[in-house]
C-alpha cells in the first residue's frame, strides 16, 4: 500500500511553518547568548577563515591559533603575532585574554633600540580594547584595561582614562581594590569633587562590609586603606589650596601651591649624527623624578598635536602603523636641575622613516602625571607652576603647563645637503648651559647638605 | 512498531562494527586525550583552549561519522539484498527507513557518549578545580551537538533516498554548511534596511525554512565564561522543538520518495 | 473483517480429516479450494497476473522487461519460474513481492493485490544469494526476522533451525557459515510465519552435492504440508525432478507455461534391432522418424506418439531380432533451448539420450547413432 502524499505534503508545509516560528523565536535569543556579538567585524577574514569562523568551529580555531601565537612571543616573533591577534578576536570576540594581551602586545612591544615604545601603534591598541569592551560588555577587564592604556600609555588625556573607568566600575564583576583606581584617574581629571564622592563611596560600602564580616582581615584592611586615602586626599586638597580656589579665597592665604614655582626651562636640540640627537637642558626644580617628555615628529602630521597625537581615532582595528609617520615620544629625566639625553634613531629606519621635510620637537611637562610629592608644589593643574618663557594654557585646557616646540628640517636631521658639514643645533630662548651638571653621578639634594649648591 | 525497534536494534549492532566509523571515533578520542598539550598558556586561557578545541573535536567528528553512518544505510541494503527479505515480511517501507534512521541515531549516540565521556574526564584532569556544576555545563554541548547531528543525520537519510552514497556525502555536508553559515548572512540581509523587499523577503524566507544548524552552537557560552545567559531554558525548549519537527519533516520527505523508489 | 479461509479450515479440519483419514492430504485439497462467504467453492490460484508489464525508460526509449505475462501458479504446488539471464524473472518476482510496481496490468498474490501487507504475512522469501548482517548469529539473525512478524517465540525459532540441521551451529556468526549453511537460515527464516507461498531464487545455487540434495527434499517436504513453493532457477535438472508445473519466459514474454509432463511430452523411442532387411527399414522411414541401417543392423528413432508395438511386431515379423528399446524424454533443457534461443535455435536438435540418471543401453552390442538433421 502506498502512502497517500496529499496529506503528508500538508504535513510538511504544517510542521514547516511551525518550525520556523521556533527559529524566529530561538534566532534572538541565540544572537545576545552565543553568537559572536554583531561588532566583531568579519569582513576582513579571509574566505577560508570565514567558512571555518561560521561553521561552528570558530572557537576552536582561535584556541589553536592563539597556542601558535604564544610560541611567537616565546621567540621574540612579535610581528608575526598581530595577525594573530586579529584573526583571534574576528573568530572569537568572547576571548578576553586575547584582546587584553593583544592591546598591550600593541601599546608596549614594540619599541626601537633604546626601549621606546612605537607610538603609531597605540591609537590600533586602543580601537582593539574598544572592540573587545563592546563584544564582552558584561565584564569590566576590557574597560579596565583600556582606560590603563590611557592612564599609563599615554600619560595624557585622563579624561578618558576617568570614563573607561567609570563603566569598568559598574560592572558587577569589578574587585573592590580595583575601583580605588578611577579616584587616582579623577584627580589627574583634575575632578576633585569626583574624586572625594569615590572615595568617600568605596569606603561606606567597605565600611559595610566589615560590618557584615568583622572578622574577614581584607575588610579591615580594605577600610584602613580608604580611610588612609581619603584623609591624605583631604589634606593635599586643602594644603595645595583646591578648596581655597574652589571656595575663591586662594588669594588670601598660604598654601603649598603659592606662589608659582618658575621652573626655568631651557633646552638645546644638537643634531651629532644623522638622526642621532643630543638633549639637554635646564630643569629648575630640586627634587628627583621629574621626567620632561620630549617629542619629534612630523611637523605637518594630521593627526599631530602639540606633543601628543589624536590617540582615539575610530572603531575599526587596523594593526598596520601610519608607516610614513615619524613620532619618537621619550622622557627627559631631571637630575641636579639638568636633563641630558642622547636619541639615537638611527638604529631603528622602520620606526623613523623621516619621509616628511620639515619637524617639530617638542618638550612638555604637565603635573599632572608626576608624582604627589611634585603635585603638593605644582598643583594638579599647575597652579603652583609657572616659566617665564614657556608657561602655555593653550595646548591642553583648562591647565598650566611647560611646552616649547624647535623647528628642524629633515635635512638638518639627517645631516645631509648643506648640514652634512655643519651641525644643526636649535635652543629655546634663555637656554642655560647644564655644564657638567648632566654627568655628575652625584644627586645633589638641598637641605641635607652643608656644602653650597654647585654653580657652573 | 516492533519491526521498527528490530530493524533500529539491527542497524545500531551493524554500525558499531563498521571499521571506518571505529576508525573516525578512535581518532575523535585520540585528539580528545592530547588536548591537554596545548594548554601551555594562563589558567583562564587553558581553559578556554581546552573547552574550545575538545568541543570542536567532538563536533567536527560526530558531524563526520553522522554523515558517513547514515549516507550508506539504504544503498547497501538495496546492494546487499538485505531489503528484499525485510520488505517481503509484513514491513511499510516507513517502518524500514524510521527503523534505520533511529539505529543510525542510536550509534551516533553511543559514539558521542564514549567521547564525551572522554571529554569530561580530561576536563577534569586538567581542571582539577573545576565544579560538578562547571562539568555539567560542559557537558551540555555535546547534549546539543547530539540534537544537531541528529538532524544531520536526518538530511542525509533523506537524500539517501534518492541520490548515491559520494554525492549524498557532498550534499549533506554542503546542507550542513549553509544551515551553520546562514544565520548571520541571511539575518544581515534580512535586516539590511539598503535591500529591496523582495530581497530581504527572500532572505527571510530561507532564513526561516532551510534547517538552522547554527543555533546548537553554544559552545561560546561554556567556552567563554563570564557573560550572562538569558532565556536559557526557553532556548534549550525551543532548538530541541526544532529540531525534532525538522527530523520529522525530512523523514516524512524521504518515507514519501523511498515508497515509491524502486529497489 | 472475517478470514473466511482460516474459518473453513477450521471446519473442514475435521471433516476432511475424517473423510480423508489424512492431514496432509486434507491441506493439498484445501489449498485448492477457495472459500467465499455462502461457502462457493472454486479453485483458487496462489499468484495471478494478467497482462502484466513493466516498462522502464532508458535512453534509447522505453523498454519493456516484463510484456502482457500472464501467469498462473497453484496453490499447493510447486512451480518452477524459467528463463534466461534478463528474461525479466526477478522483475517479476519483485512485482509479486510489491517491491515493485508495474507499469499496467494486474498481479495478485493469496488472493490480494500484489504488495498488500496481509499477504506479507503469509508468504515469505528466500532471495539468490542472500546476504545477512554478519555480526549475527544464525539464532539471532532468525529472531530478528521473526520480530518482523511480531513473533517472540524462540524456541520456534531453535526449532526451524533444527529443522534445517543448523541446530548445532546456531549460535556462531554467520559470517562463518558456508554456502549451504546460510542457504538453511535462509530456508529457516522463510518458515518463521509458517507461509502458505514460498517465493525461493535460485534455492540451490552455488551448493555442494549434499546440501542441493537436502534442499530439494525440503522443498519436496513443504508441498507435501501444503505449501505454495513458487522456484526461480537454472538448475533445470532440480525443476524437472520436483516441479509441477512450470512457466519459461523470455525477453519479458510468457513461452510456455503447464504442466511439466505436458510440456515435456513428445518423447522418442529408440528400436535396435538386427537381422532386419533393407525393405522393412525403408517402410519404416517417414517424416517422423529417423532410421540407420548398417549391415542388417536397423536404428529406428520414432517419436512415442507412433506406436511402437506395431514397429516391433513389425521387426519380428520380418524376421528381425529386437536388440534394445531405448525411449528418450524431451527434456526440460530442451525445452528451453527451444523457447529461448531465437534465431540460434538448433533445429530439431537431437533429443538427449539420457533417461533419468543414466545413459545406459537395454541389451548387448554396441549400438552406434549418429545425429542427423531431422527436417522440420
Amino acid at each position: 500500500m502506498r502512502l497517500k502524499r496529499t496529506p503528508l505534503l500538508a504535513s510538511i508545509v504544517a510542521l514547516v511553518a511551525v518550525g520556523g516560528v521556533l527559529n524566529r523565536t530561538a534566532y534572538p535569543i541565540w544572537v545576545s547568548n552565543y553568537s559572536p556579538r554583531v561588532d566583531a567585524d568579519i569582513s576582513g577574514l579571509q574566505a577560508d577563515q570565514l567558512l571555518i569562523a561560521l561553521a561552528g568551529f570558530r572557537e576552536m580555531v582561535a584556541g589553536i591559533l592563539w597556542v601558535r601565537a604564544d610560541t611567537f612571543f616565546d621567540e621574540g616573533n612579535y610581528d608575526a603575532i598581530l595577525p594573530i591577534i586579529r584573526v583571534v578576536t574576528m573568530l572569537d570576540p568572547k576571548q578576553i585574554d586575547v584582546y587584553a594581551t593583544g592591546m598591550w602586545h600593541i601599546a608596549y612591544n614594540f619599541t626601537d633600540e633604546q626601549n621606546r615604545s612605537d607610538r603609531r601603534y597605540i591609537p590600533s591598541a586602543l580601537a582593539l580594547g574598544s572592540e573587545g569592551a563592546r563584544n564582552n560588555d558584561y565584564t569590566y577587564e576590557l574597560f579596565f584595561e583600556t582606560g590603563w592604556l590611557w592612564y599609563h600609555k599615554i600619560d595624557d588625556d585622563y579624561d578618558n582614562a576617568v570614563d573607561w573607568w567609570e563603566q569598568a566600575t559598574e560592572r558587577k564583576d569589578m574587585q573592590v581594590a580595583r575601583k580605588n583606581i578611577l579616584a587616582m584617574a579623577y584627580l589627574r581629571a583634575g575632578k576633585f569633587d569626583e574624586a572625594i564622592d569615590h572615595y568617600e563611596g568605596l569606603l561606606a560600602n567597605a565600611q559595610a562590609e566589615l560590618k557584615k564580616n568583622p572578622n574577614e582581615f581584607a575588610n579591615r584592611q580594605n577600610v584602613d586603606t580608604l580611610e588612609g586615602n581619603l584623609d591624605n586626599l583631604l589634606v593635599r586638597l586643602a594644603q595645595r589650596g583646591n578648596f581655597a580656589i574652589k571656595g575663591g579665597y586662594y588669594d588670601q592665604w598660604s598654601y603649598d601651591t603659592r606662589p608659582p614655582y618658575d621652573v626655568g626651562f631651557s633646552a638645546q636640540v644638537t643634531v651629532e649624527d644623522s638622526k642621532v640627537l643630543r638633549v639637554e637642558g635646564t630643569w629648575g626644580v630640586q627634587p628627583v623624578g621629574t621626567r620632561v617628555r620630549i617629542v619629534l615628529r612630523d611637523r605637518d602630521y594630521a593627526s599631530g598635536r602639540p606633543a601628543a597625537m589624536v590617540w582615539a581615532r575610530s572603531n575599526q582595528v587596523d594593526l598596520d602603523p601610519e608607516k610614513n609617520v615619524t613620532f619618537m615620544q621619550d622622557g627627559l629625566f631631571v637630575k641636579n636641575q639638568a636633563f641630558f639625553r642622547r636619541v639615537d634613531m638611527s638604529r631603528d629606519p622602520t620606526m623613523y622613516p623621516f619621509s616628511s621635510d620639515n619637524y617639530v620637537v617638542e618638550f612638555y611637562y604637565n603635573p599632572r602625571s608626576g608624582p604627589p610629592h611634585i603635585q603638593d608644589r605644582f598643583g594638579y593643574s599647575g597652579e603652583g607652576l609657572t616659566d617665564k618663557n614657556y608657561l602655555n594654557t593653550e595646548v591642553r585646557e583648562g591647565q598650566r603647563v611647560i611646552f616649547a616646540s624647535l623647528e628642524l628640517t629633515r635635512d638638518q636631521l639627517l645631516r645631509q645637503g648643506e648640514w652634512s658639514t655643519k651641525v644643526p643645533i636649535v635652543r629655546t630662548k634663555g637656554y642655560v648651559a647644564t655644564g657638567s651638571r648632566q654627568t655628575d653621578e652625584v644627586i645633589n639634594v638641598p637641605g641635607l647638605r652643608n656644602e653650597p649648591e654647585p654653580t657652573e | 512498531m516492533n519491526a521498527v525497534l528490530s530493524i533500529a536494534k539491527t542497524t545500531i549492532g551493524e554500525a558499531i562494527r563498521r571499521r571506518v566509523l571505529l576508525v573516525i571515533l578512535l581518532i575523535g578520542v585520540l585528539f580528545l586525550v592530547i588536548a591537554p598539550g596545548l594548554s601551555v598558556l594562563s589558567a583562564r586561557q587553558n581553559y578556554t583552549v581546552l573547552t574550545s578545541f575538545t568541543l570542536g573535536i567532538i563536533q567536527l567528528t560526530s558531524a563526520v561519522i553522522a554523515i558517513v553512518l547514515t549516507v550508506y544505510l539504504l544503498p547497501n541494503e538495496v546492494e546487499r539484498r538485505t531489503i528484499y527479505t525485510i520488505l517481503s515480511k509484513p514491513v511499510y517501507r516507513w517502518h524500514f527507513l524510521l527503523g534505520k534512521y533511529l539505529g543510525a541515531v542510536g550509534a551516533l549516540a553511543m559514539m558521542m557518549l564514549l567521547m564525551s565521556t572522554v571529554l569530561v574526564l580530561v576536563f577534569k584532569i586538567m581542571q582539577r578545580d573545576a565544579s560538578m556544576e562547571d562539568v555539567m555545563r560542559l557537558a551540555t554541548a555535546p547534549i546539543f551537538f547530539f540534537v544537531q547531528m541528529s538532524l544531520l543525520a536526518a538530511v542525509a537519510m533523506f537524500f539517501s533516498t534518492f541520490v548515491s552514497p559520494i554525492v549524498n556525502i557532498f550534499l549533506s555536508g554542503g546542507v550542513y554548511l549553509i544551515g551553520t553559515l546562514f544565520s548571520p548572512v541571511f539575518q544581515d540581509l534580512s535586516n539590511n534596511k539598503n535591500l529591496s523587499p523582495a530581497v530581504k523577503g527572500a532572505a527571510t524566507l530561507v532564513h526561516t525554512v532551510v534547517p538552522n544548524f547554527a543555533q546548537y552552537n553554544i559552545q561560546s557560552g561554556i567556552i567563554n565564561r563570564g557573560p550572562e545567559l538569558r532565556s536559557v531554558e526557553l532556548y534549550y525548549a525551543t532548538i530541541v522543538g526544532y529540531a525534532l519537527i525538522y527530523i520529522t519533516v525530512f523523514l516524512i520527505a524521504g518515507m514519501m520518495v523511498f515508497d515509491r523508489k524502486e529497489v | 473483517m472475517i478470514d473466511w479461509a482460516r474459518l473453513a479450515n477450521l471446519l473442514r479440519y475435521g471433516f476432511l480429516e475424517r473423510a480423508l483419514g489424512s492431514t496432509a492430504l486434507h491441506l493439498r485439497w484445501y489449498n485448492r479450494i477457495a472459500i467465499f462467504p455462502g461457502g462457493l467453492c472454486l479453485l483458487n490460484l496462489a499468484i495471478e497476473t494478467k497482462n502484466l508489464t513493466k516498462t522502464y525508460k532508458t535512453s534509447s526509449g522505453p523498454q519493456s522487461v516484463v510484456k502482457d505475462l500472464d501467469l498462473q501458479v497453484e496453490r499447493g504446488e510447486i512451480f518452477g519460474f524459467l528463463g534466461p539471464n534478463g528474461a525479466g524473472k526477478t522483475t517479476t518476482i519483485k512485482i509479486l513481492l510489491g517491491i515493485i510496481d508495474s507499469t499496467s496490468g494486474e498481479a495478485s498474490v493469496l488472493g490480494n493485490p500484489a504488495g498488500d501487507i496481509e499477504s506479507h504475512r503469509k508468504l515469505s522469501y528466500l532471495p539468490e544469494k542472500p546476504y545477512y548482517y554478519e555480526h549475527m548469529t544464525g539464532m539471532e539473525i532468525t529472531q530478528f526476522y521473526a520480530s518482523l512478524f511480531g513473533i517472540k517465540d524462540r524456541e520456534l525459532c531453535e526449532r526451524l533451525l533444527n529443522r534445517v540441521n543448523l541446530g548445532n551451529d546456531m549460535n556462531r556468526p554467520i559470517s562463518q557459515y558456508s554456502k549451504g549453511m546460510q542457504q538453511r537460515v535462509g530456508l529457516a527464516q522463510s518458515l518463521l510465519n509458517d507461509p502458505e507461498l514460498l517465493f525461493l531464487d535460485e534455492p540451490t545455487g552455488g551448493l555442494d552435492p549434499i546440501a542441493h540434495i537436502e534442499i530439494r527434499d525440503l522443498i519436496l517436504k513443504f508441498r507435501d504440508e501444503g505449501r505454495t513453493v513458487f522456484i526461480s532457477s537454472h538448475e533445470l535438472s532440480d525443476v524437472e525432478r520436483i516441479c509441477d508445473r512450470v512457466a519459461i519466459i523470455n525477453k519479458g514474454e510468457m513461452v510456455h507455461q503447464g504442466r511439466l509432463d505436458q510440456l515435456l511430452s513428445g518423447g522418442r523411442i529408440e528400436i535396435t534391432a538386427d537381422n532386419v532387411s533393407e525393405e522393412l527399414s525403408a517402410k519404416l522411414r517417414n517424416d517422423e522418424s529417423t532410421v540407420s541401417f548398417k549391415a542388417g543392423r536397423l536404428i529406428a528413432d520414432i517419436p512415442d506418439s507412433m506406436k511402437p508395438g506395431e514397429v516391433i511386431d513389425a521387426i519380428r515379423a520380418a524376421g528381425g531380432e529386437v536388440v534394445s528399446i531405448i525411449p528418450r524424454r524431451k527434456r526440460l533443457e530442451d525445452l528451453f533451448l527451444e523457447s529461448v534461443a531465437g534465431d540460434n535455435v538448433i533445429k530439431g536438435r537431437k533429443l538427449s539420450k539420457m533417461t533419468d540418471d543414466h545413459d545406459d543401453h537395454v541389451g548387448s552390442g554396441t549400438a552406434t547413432t549418429t545425429e542427423e538433421e531431422v527436417s522440420s
